[in-house]
Parts: C-alpha cells; structure tokens; sequence
C-alpha cells in the first residue's frame, strides 16, 4: 500500500480491476483518479516483481511481399512464386529468401508468424493502426501507439522517453494522416519521442535538444521554474491534461538539459566499423540508435522503415509506373540487402551486449502483398495473409507459427490476428494482461489489448 | 524522408590462386554488394557478396579476368518502362584484381 495523503492506495504489478475500484473510491475520498495513476507514471508499477523487458519494433512501411520473402512457395506457378529463389536457414526445414543471407543464419533466434491477417480495409493506414495499436481503428475512440502504452505501464527511466520513434512518425501513406503513432487518451505525457531526423546524415542533429539560439542553460532552467509556478496554480484543478501536461514539460525540460540524453542521440560514439556494420543508411543507423536508446533507459523503440510509400524505393511494390513504381530490383539491390544488414547487425550486436535476452525485436508491416502479380511485374495490397517476426526476451525462435495455403492467400491453420501480436509484445515486455489496465476514456479501466498472446512463441 | 547515401564505401581485394577475398566494406551503405566479373572486358558474372568474404573463379574458359567489389548506389526510385532504376546503380568500391586462365 501505498499512502497519499489520508488515502492508501494499492499498488500493484500494473493496475488492476480492483485498484481502480479502490481508485474510484479514493476518488469519492478527495484523491482524484489521475492522482492515482501518476503514481503509476511515476514507476508504482512494481518493477521489482516482474521481468520487465524492452522492445525494438521495425515497422517495414509499404508492406514486404511474404512470397518473396519470409513465406515463399517454390512450387506455385511462376505468376505466383515470383523471382526469387528460397535458401536454407540455419533451421532445418525453415526457408526464407535468398536475399536474407544473413538471416538465413541466425534462424534459430527468430520466431516467424506466417499466417497473420486482418479482416478491414487494404490501406497501408487499416495495417498500421492494427498493427501500431492492437486495436481495429474507430475514430471516435482512437487508441494509443504500444510504446506510448508502455511509457504508461512501466513509466520511464532516466531522463531518456520511454517510448521513441525513429527516424521519424509515418506521414501519407495514401489515406489519411491517422497512423496510431500517438498517445491516444493516455495523454501528451506518453507521446513517443519523434527523432524527427535522418540519423544517417553526416549534418544529422536532434532538433528537440538543440538548444535555441541564445538560450542559455540558465535561462531555460529560469523559464522551466517560472512554468512550474505556473503549473502548481494549474494543477490546482488536477485535471487529466494539467497532469500530463506537467510530465510532457518536465521530459522536455530533462531532455533539453541532460548530457545523457545527448550522448544516447550521438552516433558519433559508436565506433565507425559498428556503424559500417549496421549500414550507413537511415535504417541501419536507425536500428543502431535504437540499441543505444534502449541500453541507456528508453523501454520502447519504434524504427520506421520509411514515412512514406510515395516517390521512393519502398517495399510498396506496386510497379505502377508512377509514384508507386517499386519493383523485384527495389526488393534485390536495395530493401532486402539494407534489412538483411541491418536486423542482423542488430540481433548481434544486442547478443554480445547481453542485451537480446531482455529486448524484444520485432519485425512488423501493414499486411502482405497478392499473390499473383500484376501485369506489370508487381504486387498489391493484401491483408488476408502475410508474416512477420519476433526474436529476443522469451521468444522461443527457430519455429514458424501458422502457415498459409499452397499460394500464401490466405491461413492455413492456425490464422493470427494483429491484437495478438500487441498481447504478445506485452506479455513479452513481462506485462500480466490480466491485471493490468489501462485508464480508458473517461477514466474507465480497459484491458491493454483485446487478445491473448501467441503461446507457442513462448513455448 | 527520403535516403542519401554520403560517403565513399571503400574495400580492398587481394587475389590468390583464383581465389579473390575481400576485406570489411569502410562506410558500408548496406546494400546490395556484388563481385562483378569481366573475362576480356565482358561481364560474365555478377556474385552476390554479403554472404562470404570471398569469391572463387571456377570458369575454365580461357581469358583474362577481373574481378572489382560493387555496391549499389541509390540515388532516387526512377526507373525505365522495363522498371530499371535510371539513376541508382552499382558503383565499384575497391581496388581491381585481374588473372589469366587457361
């Protein structure tokens, strides 16, 4: 228990039903509902209790094409099968593509989900929003990023942000700005930190801990008091947004000021053969960034693989002849190469720091691209079936999980949804989806996501 | 945003018997890396790279060989009615080596 004032409030692994019945009457008792689960910001979350783990997710923008990459039937016809040849892993009876040569060796850390699907719309913004949240999207009741997720369960440590998206959030992706890259109504406090930055550049700087021109340190720290009097005449009315409001200041004012936060952004620190090692293009130093954010506090990276599918090489492989114009050379010369590269560079590199065992990685897009190609040698959206990854924490790897049929349109046995995933990620984090809530809209406690976790990833 | 690739990459490439290896790629863009084979001024072969460190010449046809270290710039998405990129393409990175057979 802990005490507030005259009021003692349980703490637990997360907050439960009770706790937010208990919460409700601490509320009748004077102690408002965000009173109590500041607490929970603020690390009430019993951290000692749990094997609280971290999370790296590349997010693979525009969608791979599953059957020319980690779900290839050799034996389809040769409108579907595609190009590519399969190879061996260093998994017997697991295949992927020949453009993965290095994933093809580290098979047995990696879990693949080859029957995942959803049953909406086949934009990239239907994916990302399953895939970002767990949640089918509803624009009255719009549901937070899974990072920003995290920074609410399990709060922050340091000064780095709990949750950050790299290089920057998903921008037009064709159908609307809505890509579940936000907090939702978990509040600004739990907004991911955008890097908002090509981390492969040789001028790449953080916008958001540039100081401004002639600020000095004394002045900001004199601005951010006279905020805090400020606040403390707000906060009067402990409202939901003053809160967070008040943490979204302090993070912002911590980052601005600390050498930490500083020295986690700067590449410059890694030697030049690991940085050679992950790629010298924004994934790779992305992916690099992401290890550093997460050795040094952060609990949840997101890396974007592209912010958008128009007008770039992307795995949107349409072959439109236009805008979408991504084809197999896309695939060969530049996307496989560049993620082969860098997941493996980071799988590594978190192995040998000891890392991998307590980061969760995860592989993950909108949805999969059709079977059959298209008269002009490309693929389009698909949503009925496709695969992703996980490694890393207690993701058992080296197995494959579901199956599609003999022309990958659709599962096979056991099919996937995207809100497992989510549960997944969750319960890999070391998260109890049974106690632990989420203060909902109006304050009503709702479950972290609507699934339950993929057991044969853990067994 | 879209990617830029800075720097120079940079390998070398050391040749014995008919075997060509190669060192660490110096600011590696990560993308596709190849052997591209020439026998009398014609390529006869372009080799994925990434896998191995080295590359071994089993033509039997007599010529002389050369054997360079590419890796694919990307300098933009175009591509031809054939979808080929117009402006991306492989750029050498290391030194040349060169026998004869036969």
């Amino acid at each position: 228990m802990l005490r507030i004032g005259d009021v003692r409030v349980p703490v637990c692994h997360g907050t439960t039903r009770r706790c937010f019945l208990q919460a409700g009457a601490a509320g009748l008792a004077g102690l408002s509902l965000p009173g109590v689960l500041s607490l929970e910001a603020a690390g009430a979350v019993d951290a000692q209790k749990a094997a609280i783990r971290n999370c790296i997710t590349i997010f693979l923008v525009g969608s791979p094409g599953h059957l020319d990459t980690w779900d290839m039937k050799p034996d389809a016809p040769a409108e579907i099968r595609g190009k590519f040849k399969p190879i061996n892993t260093n998994v017997a009876g697991i295949q992927i593509c020949e453009h993965f040569p290095l994933m093809a060796r580290m098979m047995d850390k990696v879990a693949l989900i080859r029957s995942l699907h959803h049953k909406t719309g086949a934009s990239h913004e239907n994916g990302q929003r399953w895939m970002m949240t767990g949640h089918e999207f509803n624009a009255d009741s719009m549901k937070p990023h899974s990072g920003s997720v995290i920074s609410k369960v399990f709060g922050s440590r340091g000064t780095l942000p709990a949750s950050v998206i790299l290089p920057g959030k998903i921008g037009n992706t064709g159908a609307g700005p809505l890509h579940g890259q936000t907090a939702a109504f978990l509040g600004s406090a739990h907004e991911p930190f955008v890097l908002g930055s090509d981390p492969a550049r040789s001028d790449f700087k953080v916008a958001d801990l540039a100081t401004p021109p002639g600020q000095t340190e004394f002045r900001i720290n004199a601005r951010r008091d006279l905020l805090k009097q400020l606040d403390d005449v707000q906060r009067q009315a402990e409202t939901d947004s003053a809160l967070s409001r008040d943490t979204a200041y302090s993070r912002a004012f911590n980052l601005l000021t600390s050498p930490e936060a500083k020295q986690a952004f700067d590449l410059n620190q890694e030697p030049d053969k690991l940085r050679d090692r992950y790629g010298r293009n924004t994934l790779g130093q992305s992916c690099l960034m992401a290890r550093r954010l997460i050795e040094r506090g952060s609990r949840y990276v997101t890396v974007n693989h592209f912010d958008t599918v128009f007008g770039i090489s992307c795995w949107d492989m349409h072959a439109d002849g236009n805008t979408l114009n991504n084809t197999y050379d896309d695939y060969e010369r530049l996307l496989c190469p560049q993620f082969d590269w860098a997941f493996t560079a980071l799988i590594d590199d978190l192995d040998q720091r000891g890392l991998l065992k307590e980061t969760v990685v995860c592989v993950l897009s909108e949805m999969g691209r059709t079977p059959t190609i298209n008269p002009r040698g490309g693929r389009d959206h698909h949503t009925t079936a496709w695969t992703n990854f996980m490694a890393g924490g207690p993701i058992r790897g080296g197995q494959v999980i579901g199956s599609t049929d003999k022309t990958g349109a659709r599962p096979h046995n056991n099919p996937i949804e995207p809100p497992q995933i989510l549960a997944s990620i969750y319960h890999a984090m070391g998260i109890d989806l049974e106690t632990t809530m989420l203060p909902g809209p109006g304050s009503r406690p709702i479950r972290l996501v609507d699934a339950e976790p993929i057991e044969q990833l853990f067994s | 945003m879209d990617q830029r690739f800075e720097g120079t990459p940079r390998a070398e490439i050391r040749l014995d018997g008919r075997k060509v290896t190669r060192g660490d790629v110096a600011n590696d863009w990560g993308s596709q890396l190849v052997w591209e084979v020439r026998r009398d001024g014609h390529v006869v072969a372009t080799v994925p790279a990434r896998a191995s460190d080295s590359y071994q010449i089993n033509d039997a046809t007599p010529g002389q060989y050369e054997v360079v270290l590419q890796l694919f710039n990307y300098d933009g998405y175009e591509k031809d009615k054939d979808g080929k990129f117009t402006k991306s393409k492989f750029v050498e990175v290391s030194n040349k080596v060169t026998c004869v057979i036969g």
